[in-house]
């Protein structure tokens, strides 16, 4: 019982997720960034506790009510997730997370 | 050839090689860093979702508009007034494919693929906004 505990504790702090920031986000948040997460932390969770740590790049992202501002883009291991969906998606260990503003190349 | 990468391409041996059996027309789409009072552009990309973007935009094109052949090859880095940007160049049986596949890629390219550009100017530089301000485009 208590060596499943154990078991169950390390997989938690084992989890690794990395977030990858583009264009302004980037230049104000970092490029990339690898934190640990616990289980069933959130993708909006995880972006807003790593983007408070400027805050400058945390209000380039969030509205003042703490969501996503409307234009920001979302990804997941390449797949877009809607920023509607953020507060209930969770991230799982290796993901690959990634912030940017509207694409704006060619 | 699909491609995100800093160095140019020779866009005469990229003709050479997209007239294949059946060619009739080849269309050249060359975007260039325009000097609007800029002393360098910066272009970054999500590299392997851009070149995925950019595969998946070059089948949908193909099957769409029956060509023949596509390269995108879209550059990133520091770039001067003058260089290119992106090349796409098409060939397909009539031009009427040619062109509306071409500008079929462009506009594509332009509203989902993950890249950025930044202006660098004497002041400092400003971010390229995007065409889709609500981060939806209809390609997806």
């Amino acid at each position: 019982m208590v060596a499943g505990k154990d078991k169950i504790d390390r997989e938690e702090e084992d989890m690794t997720v990395k977030i990858r920031f583009f264009a302004r986000f980037r230049e104000l948040l970092g490029t990339e960034i690898i934190t640990e997460v616990t289980a069933g932390t959130t993708f909006i969770s995880l972006i807003a506790a790593t983007a408070e740590k400027n805050s400058e790049g945390y209000q380039a992202i969030f509205d003042e009510k703490g969501a996503f501002r409307d234009f920001v883009i979302l990804m997941k291991n390449g797949r877009r997730i809607d920023i509607a969906d953020a507060a209930k998606t969770s991230v799982n260990d290796g993901d690959e997370i990634a912030v940017f503003p509207p694409v704006a190349g060619g | 050839m699909i491609a995100i990468q800093t160095d140019d391409v020779d866009i005469g041996t990229l003709i050479t090689e997209a007239k294949k059996q059946g060619t009739g027309a080849v269309v050249v789409f060359d975007g260039i860093v325009r000097d609007d009072d800029i002393t360098e552009m910066e272009l970054e990309a999500y590299e392997d979702i851009a070149k995925q973007e950019l595969e998946k935009i070059s089948r949908e094109a193909t099957e769409r508009f029956s060509l023949l052949h596509v390269d995108i090859i879209h550059r990133i880095g520091r770039l001067g007034i003058g260089e290119n940007i992106l090349i796409i160049v098409v060939a397909a049986g009539h031009r009427e494919e040619a062109y509306a596949g071409s500008r079929h890629i462009i506009e594509a390219v332009k509203a989902g693929v993950p890249v950025w550009k930044k202006e660098l100017t004497k002041d400092g530089g400003r971010w390229v906004p995007g065409e889709n301000p609500h981060g939806n485009p209809k390609t997806r």
